[in-house]
């Protein structure tokens, strides 16, 4: 509704790539359906883009990279975190906390294969992922994060700047990644998303992404989410099931996340 | 708040370390009943087509007496208002918040005699119908849950952190939050603390459409409202969940039909009528009171628990060839 909400703060220039400048570009907003609160309507099954899942810094969507701030698309690591990904990398069957079924944390989950549902009342917005049945919980009532918590899903508290649900997440622990390919960072993450309906079946998904003790300065990563508008649709369960094979996870022995649905 | 930070850091350390993994099978029960016994055996059942009710019930339901966060505190029990059924714009009761069941059923659903081998209490269970209390086993079916619960409680699938069955998930220990969206479609939405378990479930009344080969943790729940009481029919279940620790099961042919009836604004009573021609000779019925959580602030935490544990079963394991299992390194 408000042009110069989008622009807020000093990320204009990285939203250059981004779909909602190219709604800002023809001088439209998109106009969503509203609750009676006067909202946009976030609720439905929603997903990311999959392949993000894989390698967060080479993922392309609609040929851009979902890395759009710094400009070359790539996370801007402190040179020993640089060191530690190509390591994690090397060993991603290993120490990649999704192939032992933990959580996957923020905002991997919003780029999981599986979809999740979007819950929005007045006071509280939950996601409930298809994915090991996650759950996040984001309570709207101008509540304080957690102290002294570490948490692998974070201590979410959402917001609304105007039309754009915002999400502040802190208390993170250090054991979860962005991607499959090592991309990592300490408890002192912070990540700021921000959903905006930009269409009739998307939300311009955006979250900057702080971690003075990993990353030299903030990043951000813009995709978008895909609406499942079909009338029947509906979560299933993808249960993980991790089965211990000796003393380490080896290549091939990805654990037999299955969806229970196929069985 | 600082206690339940402590709470939650108790619970991730219990959760993430080797020890702490036996937790679903047996130790947690204790962790988490601490405070709070369970509750033995369940005010009268409700009146299948209750009408809800204004005023205040006495003393509320059992749940209610507890007090306390989750059910789990101690201390006296707060007054319960209750007045009448809360109400959404389009008429429909509105159930939102925090609400605790009582824990009647977490050791085992069916009256029974204190079981010590397997840490279950005497009580009187949550089964309403039969009259005796008991579930209505085939023979064999008897003989089985007596075995996998004197030698095979670790293949409880709480204890691998899978998705609880139904009608265990709605009679579990924890809190658990509604919510009820507005949008075209229509939706009651269910989550818990505990297993960090959710329910989706549609009340625009759509029908089961998932093939019947399709086998589920919790089923595929649809509800529609008959009046004030909402009812759920859930289909499409595995056969990999129990209703409790005293191992009683069921098949994959199980079909459960809930009624959650709003008694006043924070009173649910809770049945659940629950068939399996293969496990058992004759439908039967279990109750509960559900109440809202009154305590200010009230929030789910983070409940880390990851799916396909393993450690449960090497420490068993470990066990049963008599090593000291108290001291297991963290992973």
């Amino acid at each position: 509704m408000q042009p110069s909400i989008l622009f807020s703060g000093a990320v204009a220039l990285a939203l250059v790539a981004s779909p909602v400048v190219s709604a800002q570009g023809k001088g439209k907003a998109y106009e969503p359906p509203r609750l009676s609160d006067g909202k946009p309507d976030l609720n439905g099954i929603w997903s990311g883009p999959a392949i993000i899942n894989n390698d967060i810094q080479a993922a392309k969507v609609s040929g851009k990279s979902v890395i759009v701030d710094p400009p070359n698309g790539k996370i801007p690591y402190l040179a020993a975190a640089a060191a530690q990904q190509k390591k994690n990398n090397t060993d991603r069957n290993q120490l990649d906390g999704v192939n032992h079924c933990y959580m996957p944390g923020v905002p991997r989950l919003m780029y999981m294969p599986d979809p999740y549902m979007i819950v929005q009342t007045p006071g509280f917005v939950a996601i409930l992922s298809q994915f090991m049945h996650e759950v996040r919980n984001i309570p709207v009532d101008g509540s304080k994060h957690l102290e002294n918590i570490d948490l692998w899903q974070g201590d979410s508290k959402g917001s609304w700047d105007g039309d754009t649900f915002v999400v502040d997440t802190t208390d993170f622990n250090d054991k979860t990644w962005f991607d499959a390919a090592g991309n990592f960072h300490s408890d002192e993450l912070h990540v700021v998303e921000r959903f905006t309906r930009t269409g009739p079946a998307t939300i311009t998904y955006e979250a900057t992404i702080s971690d003075p003790k990993t990353f030299s300065k903030d990043w951000k990563i813009s995709l978008p989410l895909s609406l499942n508008t079909a009338k029947d649709a509906q979560i299933l369960e993808n249960e993980c099931n991790y089965k211990k094979e000796g003393p380490t996870v080896t290549e091939g022995s990805r654990p037999d996340a299955h969806r229970e649905a196929k069985n | 708040m600082r206690i339940e930070r402590q709470r939650t850091k108790m619970r991730n350390r219990f959760w993430e370390c080797s020890a702490g993994a036996i937790a679903a099978a047996a130790t947690a029960v204790v962790f988490w009943m601490s405070g709070a016994p369970p509750v033995k055996g369940q005010d009268a059942p409700p009146a299948p087509q209750a009408t809800p009710q204004e005023g205040a019930p006495k003393g509320g339901g059992p749940g209610a007496a507890k007090g306390g966060r989750g059910g789990r505190g101690g201390g006296k029990a707060p007054a319960v208002p209750a007045g009448p059924v809360r109400r959404l714009p389009n008429g429909k009761p509105d159930i939102q918040g925090y609400w605790n069941a009582g824990g009647g059923g977490l050791f085992s659903i069916e009256a029974t005699e204190a079981r010590k081998q397997i840490g279950v209490n005497a009580g009187k269970g949550i089964v309403v119908d039969p009259a005796d209390g008991k579930i209505p086993y085939q023979p064999w079916a008897r003989e089985k849950e007596i075995d996998l619960s004197e030698n095979h409680t670790i293949e409880e699938s709480d204890a691998h952190c899978y998705t609880s069955g139904i009608p265990h998930m709605v009679e579990a220990q924890s809190s658990f939050q509604i919510l009820q969206p507005e949008g075209p479609a229509e939706y009651v939405i269910m989550i818990w603390e505990y297993m960090h378990n959710y329910r989706i479930i549609p009340t625009d009344g759509r029908p089961h459409v998932l093939p019947s080969n399709v086998h589920l943790f919790a089923g595929d729940p649809k509800g529609h409202w008959e009046g004030d009481v909402l009812v759920v029919d859930d289909a499409n279940q595995n056969a990999r969940t129990w209703f409790d620790i005293a191992a009683n099961f069921h098949s994959d042919q199980i079909h459960v039909v809930e009624r959650f009836t709003p008694m006043d604004e924070n009173r649910i009573a809770y049945e659940a009528l629950i068939e399996d021609p293969k496990v058992y000779t004759q439908p039967w019925k279990v109750a509960f009171n559900i109440n809202r959580n009154m305590t200010p602030n009230y929030r789910n935490m983070e409940f880390s628990c990851w799916e396909g544990e393993h450690d449960v079963t090497e420490k068993y394991t470990l066990e049963s060839q008599g090593a000291d299992t108290k001291n297991l390194p963290k992973k």
